[in-house]
């Protein structure tokens, strides 16, 4: 294998982590990139439509296409990217145990790793639904998008998508080249949670779109049948042979654990220069928290890969006086969850989430008793991103725990 | 044309794969029939994937009997067919003095039946073993013999053994109609006839159908369902142990307790239903459940689910075993196995040959029997991708990401004498598609191993 002994390794060859591996090699850094699948690109990869990268490479893209121009845009000299690699486990060094279809098993100790495993959609069993549980048919868009790309026939012709997020609409183009008419959507929330544009279009295209409704039956055992739908107006049976699932993302985070977690956002807790608990290891992109667009993700890979490389530099101190960012009242989650003082490397935009519909919406940072930043918002919506402007850190003194809160 | 055998074993469920296995070791042309596409894919899918002393059952029943037997014979011969064991133990817990009555009750009749390594031990022995426990235990019967088993692979290790061993075997037969013909019998299927001198109706869920195919009505099948909950493998850390509450005659009552795949198991709930095919999960269920998770086992409610099911129990309307010999008919009843058939299914098979060999005067018994191995899929033992330099390097490419299943374990599924013959039998087999994403990364990749290779 190239560059086995490359100084760092990046962990998923997604939005996040081609960025970081950019950015690292652009500092002349040599960089290994591990990916699970058969084929660099992540999840825009399996997504035709465009919209892909816009915040990174500003321009109007598909999924393929995104991560095509991120692949090219790699120098093979100092950037190795091992595919069908998974990671097994990340312990203190770091150290890497990987499983490689090529190499077999691998233990690596590289100087530092970045963490870019972004998210997965969380399936029908994690969400309750009752019902039976057809072999064919209940999907997530996941699941539907790598169907649809690798020519896997769906075999279903009417589906219903549970969701109204971003990626719920999305499905609706995929179901097409699924050759899949959807004959409803379903969301548990009162509004639809992306773009009211988005659920303006999807019922002028007929179809309609039940909000504060749960799916409450899946018939079927082959096949799905039917689902029936529960809502304010009662119950529904609706004939169909596929449901999707969407929406409703998890950070993939599985080679972190425990107090290296942040239980309310499933991710690891990093700093505002995406540094984790563990020394060496940076972690960028949606393993942070579900879920934000790719170039978005890319971004942050950038900005995290370059860190990774000003550490090799100055390998200083690890996170020395980092103080907690807490989610107070109001608050459902902050990254980073942590602040250092100022270290010269580029910090990660400081994002939170309400934990409830708030309009118009007053945001404090606290510390020690006193306030130290305030935004005035004209409103803020339960688990949409509220970006605070990186100012917000710049009086706070350092290694002082801090609460974010809205009044 | 009709195919001939000595014995006809109806069901490939755990316990019917084990009566083929038991038969597979004498000079007798024996076939397995089972009705879906797949064995081990009625009552034995769904279960709570313990190994029961029989301890727990009624004292002096044939079902006692015959589980303590089974307990007994899986210990000693699990380990050659390479199914897991792994020894837990179990705290049946109590949580308050009227209880702590019973329970006393409880143990002073396993002592009395012979059951004698369970014992009775307080909150200080409960804490140490179930550290995560919600507090207020007041008193347990620790049983140290009980322990895990993997629930898919059983039946699966046993039908391997049976077949090569010289079983024949038939999917998607649904016997459709059985004649008397001779001293013996001729049933209908839909994949051709088939004449044996003697049958076995092992069929599960689905017994009491068969019975009347053959004109008996001794019992009338109460399919029970019981819904489970699986945790995420985050959780596997808050318990070690099996923990369970004091069973009445019918109801087991929901229980607690790792799996040999690295989860935590909530369940089961108990519905009488109508139908032995209502494999559904409800709201009403899965909500009992998960509160009776995190009552048990708080910390619990930091963890996702990874996975809901439900099994459904083949009751009968007399609470024990129906295991009924008609030598005169040359058929052998063995329905009634409600909710001990993974436990019991190899003392079953003994007891069953028991009764048939002797009508069998010529069956001679084998000189040696060809070992079979089937792969380890409990997270505590190794996998084919930990060894350095496995001669094929898709041993080395994990497919199944949450589960660690690499793309040669998925061949290997596949190439078996009994490939599974859908993606649920796969999943069985491999644990494909079991964990946490339960199939959005590798499904559709999965599912063009399985559509290539099933052809």
């Amino acid at each position: 294998m190239k560059q086995l002994d490359a100084p760092v390794v990046v962990i998923g060859a997604g939005p996040a982590g081609l960025a970081a591996a950019k950015a690292l090699a652009d500092g002349g850094v040599g960089v290994l990139v591990v990916e699970r699948d058969e084929a660099p690109g992540g999840l825009p990869r399996f997504c035709r439509h465009p919209g892909f990268g816009w915040a990174y490479t500003r321009r109007f893209e598909s999924g393929p296409a995104f991560a095509r121009r991120m692949l090219a845009a790699l120098d093979p000299a100092r950037v190795a990217i091992e595919t069908r690699t998974s990671v097994l486990s990340l312990e203190a060094g770091p150290t890497l145990h990987l499983l490689s279809a090529e190499h077999g098993n691998l233990h690596l100790r590289p100087r530092a790793v970045v963490l870019a495993t972004g998210i997965r959609e969380r399936p029908r069993s994690a969400r309750l639904v009752p019902g039976r549980r057809p072999e064919r048919g209940v999907l997530t868009t996941g699941q539907l998008q790598q169907m649809v790309a690798r020519g896997v026939p769906v075999r279903g012709r009417r589906a219903i998508v549970v969701g109204t997020e971003h990626v719920s609409f999305s499905v609706l183009l995929t179901a097409r080249h699924a050759g899949l008419k959807v004959v409803a959507m379903a969301g548990p929330e009162d509004r639809v949670m992306s773009h009211a544009a988005a659920g303006l279009l999807a019922r002028a295209a007929g179809i309609p779109i039940h909000l504060s409704t749960t799916v409450e039956d899946i018939e079927g055992s082959v096949h799905v049948e039917a689902v029936t739908l529960r809502g304010p107006d009662g119950t529904h049976r609706i004939a169909c042979d596929t449901v999707v699932f969407t929406g409703d993302f998890v950070p993939d985070c599985t080679l972190f654990r425990g107090d290296d977690v942040d239980p309310a956002t499933g991710g690891p807790l990093v700093d505002q220069f995406g540094r984790t608990n563990l020394p060496g290891v940076f972690a960028a992109g949606n393993v942070l928290r579900a879920v934000e667009t790719s170039g978005w993700a890319a971004n942050e890979g950038a900005r995290v890969g370059a860190n990774a490389a000003a550490y090799l530099d100055a390998p200083a101190a690890w996170r020395e006086n980092a103080a907690r960012i807490a989610a107070g009242p109001g608050v459902a989650y902050v990254v980073p969850q942590f602040h250092a003082p100022a270290n010269g490397m580029a910090a990660l935009p400081v994002s939170l989430r309400a934990d409830r519909d708030m309009r118009p919406a007053r945001l404090h940072l606290d510390a020690d008793g006193a306030e130290y930043w305030r935004g005035n918002l004209p409103s803020a919506r339960r688990l949409r991103r509220v970006a605070v402007e990186a100012d917000a850190f710049a009086t706070l003194p350092a290694g002082r725990p801090a609460e974010f809160r809205f009044d | 044309m009709t195919d001939a055998y000595d014995i006809a074993v109806v069901g490939a469920g755990v316990v019917g794969c084990a009566i083929a296995r038991e038969f597979s070791r004498y000079e007798l042309r024996t076939i397995l029939i089972e009705a879906r596409s797949d064995l081990g894919d009625g009552a034995s899918k769904g279960n709570s994937a313990i190994l029961s002393t029989g301890a727990d059952t009624p004292s002096g029943t044939l079902e006692c009997r015959l589980v303590t037997r089974g307990h007994a014979r899986y210990l000693a011969e699990a380990p050659a067919l390479g199914l897991p064991f792994l020894a837990t133990g179990s705290l049946t817990v109590v949580w308050n003095e009227e209880e702590l009555v019973r329970l006393r009750a409880m143990h002073d009749e396993m002592h009395a039946a012979g059951f004698r390594t369970g014992e009775l031990v307080g909150p200080d022995f409960i804490r140490a073993k179930a550290p995560h426990l919600a507090p207020g235990a007041v008193g347990a019967i620790w049983e140290p013999e009980e322990g895990i088993v993997d629930p898919f692979s059983t039946p699966y290790a046993y039908a391997l053994d049976a077949v090569t061993n010289g079983v024949a075997y038939r999917a998607s037969a649904p016997v459709a109609s059985a004649t008397r013909h001779g001293g013996g019998w001729i049933l209908d299927t839909p994949q051709g006839a088939i004449s044996a001198d003697i049958v076995i109706n092992c069929a599960g869920l689905w017994a009491d159908r068969v019975e009347a195919l053959a004109g008996y009505a001794d019992f009338v099948g109460r399919p029970r369902r019981g819904q489970f909950l699986v945790y995420d493998k985050s959780a596997r850390p808050l318990l070690d142990t099996i923990v369970k509450p004091v069973p009445s005659p019918t109801y087991r009552g929901i229980l607690i307790a790792p799996t040999v795949f690295g989860n935590i198991l909530v369940g089961p709930t108990a519905e009488e239903i109508d139908d032995p095919d209502d494999w559904r999960t409800t709201r009403e269920g899965l909500a009992t459940l998960e509160a009776a998770a995190h009552r048990l086992i708080p910390a619990l409610a930091r963890h996702e689910i990874t996975a809901t099911y439900c099994g459904v129990r083949p009751g009968t309307d007399r609470p024990e075993y129906r295991i009924i010999p008609r030598p005169d008919a040359n058929w052998v009843t063995v329905g009634g196995i409600r909710s001990t058939g993974l436990s019991g299914a190899l003392g079953i098979a003994e007891h069953v040959a028991g009764l048939v060999l002797p009508e069998m005067k010529r069956a001679a018994r084998k000189a040696r029997a060809v070992p079979v191995r089937v792969p380890s899929l409990c997270a505590a033992d190794a996998r084919p991708w930990q060894a350095m330099m496995p001669a094929d390097r898709a041993m080395h490419e994990i497919v199944c990401h949450c589960e660690g299943v690499t793309l040669g374990e998925i061949r290997a599924a596949m190439a078996s004498p009994l490939p599974p013959r859908s993606l649920k039998a796969l999943k069985r087999r491999t644990r494909a598609m079991f964990g946490r994403c339960q199939g959005f990364h590798c499904a559709a990749r999965v599912q063009a191993i399985f559509d290539g290779a099933a052809g």
